[in-house]
């Protein structure tokens, strides 16, 4: 075994027993190698006994260097087999520390630990690791579901546990962050998110050998990742429990509020005084229902769209409007919306609430008002139509008059 | 005032013979516009049916013509879906075929030799001007007649209804907005009137509706719901029990004689909302009586309290059980989608992926509705102020549809008769108020008679008259921008309607390098060729979007069609399309095809190919 060699290998070992072994002291190799060049010079100044020895054993000092020399080196390469073997068992165990630490089991990954668990360990690793690959920066970005994909890796990877009892060992789950590591973004080779990498156990180069996951596959979310997962790893991630939308505890106590309540909610409608019998709240509530609809709200929530944008040019200018039909944003449609139920009102308001009043210049003040308003709010949204849809609508004239 | 010397006496009409005359004149005036601003397409390029699936419809029409209708009832396809075939007569909607077939006939027997296509061409036309003959009675019932005209001339043009009742557009739902209506316009008379012919017209409507259009369930939803509101509002009477148990029971049964509803109305999740309202219906007669034989009330009381919750555990507990036993079965896909919008998205991406099924913008809601957005808030408001049972369906219905409207791109179609009536509401009020102020002047003279009722608003509105000279010319204003705004209406409708809804999708047309029009036939050359030039038994696979359009004009054998009812047998058809070359080989082999169709349309920038698919 060449010095070199040694010295390459054993400063790696350093690094790696440095951090796990940390329980371990007066490693024998450790102080002899923080540099290994050191070795002889120790042996032959530092150690005046041994010469001492050899000269009182009638050793030949060369020999005497030779076999300290040789009982060293076997140590070492025994020491650096058995901590080999041991580190891999060590790692597993790290990994699952760091998992039952971890909320939900994803562990976060940054620099350091990439090089502990994936980049230094000779192949095969005795594990997989499937990384989802992060950046805080983006999370606003609705168009890249960054967290709502993240929320789905964190469901895959609980369900995955507890569905194997949390014997695991084979697959750990992780997550890595731009601003902390963007080494390990560079050596993975990732530039776009989201991202999803599988590092198999004898994947060498990470940038190369590593599996990643379809941009296309991303619209299914959790189940397309389990299937990624048992596609690539022949490991079964099984059902994925999703927590439901109303516990039992808060489901069993709504249902145990409406048994109770309805006799007495039955008796007082056939007596005719509840709420529901006021016109005007169902006025108000049928005003708001049209008011929803029309503004394309209904759009909005399937299609997830935010309130406003932020101008790409510059940003701290925010887009309101939407330019291109078919598509809206979110305060746009209010804002439409509310134009619309103004004008409606007004002309409700104008015909009944204003005869009551009894002061003349009042009525007149209030009905040019109301015209005003009126007029101000068709032809905003008439204009607005316009230039959202591009559409020039015209009459039909006869040719002739041209 | 009549002079016995007047020449002209004979001729001179009463003021009631006057109003008839003219509510006549425009009634038939609105007829024909409604029929006329439909035929953009026939006069541009021919008389031929538009897009994909009225090929469908227009070739069991044939088939029911040339057969008659016991062969087409029990028609097996063997043509569509190779190797599966499809059960015709137990998958459509007969109501559209029946109706062209009888229209076709009655020519005949005219002796008006017309070729079968030209009355499927202009069957929908015909049907959106009987619809607004029936918004007219729908107005009339619920406001007054000026609202009934209002409506009409609305619903004319309005471009939601006109995007599916175009010349050629020989769909479903030309015919079905027409049903919708007359089912609703009918049960309103019957809850007004309480007679049992109204209800039974009203079941005959129904009927009509199912054969139609899937969408009745829509009705059958709505309904129920108005009466349960009716019922909580305290509005329950013995006009509105007639009425919803004639309706029901007899609609009920005439429903299941389609086969492709069968016995869905006792079976299916969707249809349990009215036969649990008409359980109700029972318990609140019950009770009614009850109350009648007893004259304690306090004892009353008590018993209804029991009543009531014995009822409604009583009715809570069947639909668990059957529910839990599965002989009701839950919600299809389809309908589910309308309550929980982000389900088919996440669940079956076949339904989301239809161009019809978007959520809408509130862009096309401008498009289509243009100025009754604005109208519809303050019709709504009219309502409140007077509301009785025909109004408060309206309400209701309009809300309905909108939201449902703002869940799907083609429900704005469903929406449209709603608006068009509490728009119309909103118009013809604010004209009536209007012109009232405009002609007190001439009442002024009058205020010591004793004429009817307008003589006390006359009065106040002449003691104003005094105190504010503007408001006569106020009201000109206002009646002016009121006719202006409706005509804006009018030229938008128009225009929308040349240019965006006219186009049969089966011929394109595109600007050339100067400006000049190029009309592109692809597509029925392509079928011709394939009709004239494969053998008859050559069987041609395609994505689904073109089937119908094959088998009709190509008349050859299709692997899948628009009916979409087995997305395994798409899914292969699409894995065929996307593989590499000699795995697509084997599946096509495996399916027994002879030609695959491809439309590309790169070179002329056509965007809905196959490539873009």
């Amino acid at each position: 075994m060449d010095l070199n060699d040694l010295s390459s290998d054993t400063t790696s070992l350093s690094w790696n027993s440095r951090s796990s072994l940390s329980t371990r002291q007066s490693h024998p190799v450790q102080t002899n190698v923080k540099t290994g060049e050191k070795l002889r010079p120790n042996l032959f100044v530092a150690n005046p006994q041994i010469r001492k020895l050899s000269k009182e054993m009638a050793i030949p000092s060369s020999s005497a260097y030779l076999f300290l020399l040789s009982f060293f080196t076997l140590s070492l390469f025994l020491a650096i087999s058995t901590a080999e073997s041991e580190s891999e068992l060590e790692l597993v165990a790290d990994l699952r520390a760091l998992q039952s630490e971890s909320k939900s089991g994803v562990i976060h990954l940054d620099d350091r630990t990439i090089a502990k668990f994936l980049t230094s360990p000779k192949t095969p690793r005795p594990y997989s690791i499937l990384i989802f690959f992060d950046a805080t920066q983006l999370h606003d970005k609705t168009e890249l579901h960054l967290r709502e994909l993240r929320q789905e890796f964190t469901l895959v990877a609980s369900s995955f546990i507890t569905n194997h009892n949390n014997s695991n060992t084979k697959l750990f789950f992780a997550d890595i962050e731009f601003r902390e590591s963007q080494s390990s973004f560079h050596l993975f080779g990732v530039n776009s998110l989201p991202h999803i990498r599988l590092v198999g156990p004898t994947a060498k180069s990470l940038k190369d050998e590593s599996e990643q996951m379809d941009q296309g596959d991303f619209s299914r979310l959790a189940e397309s990742m389990a299937e990624f997962v048992e596609s690539r790893t022949k490991l079964t991630v099984g059902p994925i429990h999703r927590p439901p939308i109303l516990s039992k505890t808060q489901m069993g106590l709504i249902v145990a509020l409406l048994l109770i309540s309805s006799p007495f909610i039955a008796k007082k409608i056939f007596a005719g005084e509840t709420l529901l019998h006021e016109p005007k709240i169902w006025l108000c509530g049928a005003v708001f229902i049209y008011f929803f609809s029309v503004s394309g709200a209904m759009h909005n929530i399937i299609r997830k769209m935010p309130m406003f944008l932020v101008d790409r040019n510059d940003p701290n200018k925010l887009i309101f409007f939407y330019q291109g039909s078919g598509m809206q944003l979110g305060a746009e449609g209010f804002a439409v919306g509310f134009l619309y139920t103004i004008v409606g009102l007004l002309l409700a308001f104008v015909t009944h609430l204003l005869v009551y009043v009894k002061n003349a210049k009042a009525k007149r003040v209030a009905m040019v008002f109301a015209i005003c308003v009126s007029f101000w709010a068709v032809q905003k949204v008439i204009f607005l139509d316009n230039w959202k849809t591009g559409y020039g609508i015209h009459g039909f004239w006869p040719s002739s008059w041209n | 005032n009549s002079s016995t010397s007047d020449p002209l006496k004979p001729f001179k009409l009463k003021t009631k013979q006057q109003e008839l005359l003219i509510r006549v004149s425009i009634l038939c005036l609105v007829y024909i516009l409604a029929f006329i601003t439909r035929l953009f397409s026939v006069l541009r390029y021919e008389s031929m049916i538009h897009e994909f699936d009225p090929y469908f419809n227009y070739r069991t029409t044939l088939y029911l013509t040339q057969h008659g209708f016991y062969d087409f009832w029990n028609w097996f396809d063997y043509e569509s879906w190779y190797p599966l075939g499809r059960i015709v007569g137990g998958t459509l909607y007969p109501g559209l075929m029946v109706t062209a077939a009888l229209i076709y006939r009655l020519l005949h027997f005219l002796r008006f030799a017309v070729h079968i296509r030209e009355v499927c061409v202009l069957t929908a036309p015909f049907f959106a001007s009987n619809t607004t003959l029936v918004a007219y009675f729908f107005g009339k019932e619920i406001w007054d007649s000026g609202a009934g005209l209002v409506a009409a001339i609305l619903i004319a043009v309005c471009p939601g209804y006109i995007s599916r009742s175009v010349a050629g557009s020989y769909d479903n739902e030309g015919v079905a907005i027409f049903a919708l209506l007359f089912t609703f316009y009918l049960f309103v008379k019957a809850v007004n009137k309480g007679s049992l012919a109204w209800g039974l017209a009203s079941a005959f409507g129904y009927f009509y509706m199912v054969s139609a259009w899937g969408g009745y369930v829509f009705i059958i939803n709505l309904i129920p719901l108005y009466v349960l509101v009716l019922l909580i509002t305290g509005r329950y009477s013995m006009r509105l029990y007639v009425a919803y148990n004639c309706m029901y029971i007899l609609g009920m049964l005439l429903a299941m004689q389609i086969r492709f509803v069968g016995f869905q109305h006792v079976q299916s999740g969707e249809h349990m909302a009215a036969m649990g309202v008409f359980f109700l219906m029972q318990v609140f007669y019950f009770l009614d009586w009850v109350k009648h034989m007893l004259s304690d009330t306090k004892l009353f009381q008590e018993f209804l309290r029991i009543t009531v919750t014995c009822a409604v555990a009583a009715g809570g507990i069947a639909l668990g059980v059957g529910m839990a036993s599965g002989y009701i079965s839950p919600w299809t896909g389809r309908f589910y989608s309308l309550l929980d919008p982000t389900y088919a998205k996440d669940h079956i991406p076949i339904i989301a992926s239809v161009s019809e099924h978007q959520p809408t913008a509130w862009s096309s809601f401008m498009f289509d509705f243009h100025i009754l957005l604005f109208l519809f808030p303050a019709g709504l408001y009219f309502c409140f102020k007077r509301l009785s049972d025909a109004t408060i369906f309206i309400v209701m219905y309009g809300l309905t549809s909108m939201y449902f409207a703002g869940v799907m791109v083609r429900l704005i179609l469903v929406a449209t008769p709603a608006v068009c009536l509490i728009s119309a509401i909103a118009v013809s009020a604010t004209v009536k108020n209007l012109t009232v102020l405009l002609r007190s002047k001439n009442k002024v003279a009058q205020i010591g008679s004793t004429k009817g009722t307008s003589s006390a608003k006359a009065s106040s509105k002449a003691s104003l008259d005094q105190s504010q000279p503007f408001q006569k010319n106020g009201a000109m204003a206002l009646l002016f921008g009121a006719f202006y705004l409706l005509s804006r209406y009018a030229t938008h409708c128009t225009w929308v309607t040349s240019e965006a809804y006219s186009s049969p999708s089966i011929v394109l047309a595109a600007r050339g390098a100067h400006g000049n029009r190029v009309i592109f036939d692809d597509y029925r050359e392509a079928y011709f060729w394939l009709r004239q030039n494969t053998p008859p038994d050559a069987k041609v696979m395609s994505w689904w979007d073109y089937g119908y359009q094959i088998t009709a004009m190509g008349n050859r054998t299709v692997i899948v069609d628009n009916n979409t009812w087995n997305n395994t047998h798409i899914a292969t058809v699409g894995r065929a399309m996307s593989s590499y070359e000699d795995e697509a080989y084997e599946i096509i082999r495996s399916l027994d095809v002879d030609y695959v169709l491809v439309v590309f349309g790169g070179v002329t920038g056509y965007s809905s190919d196959d490539i873009n698919k």
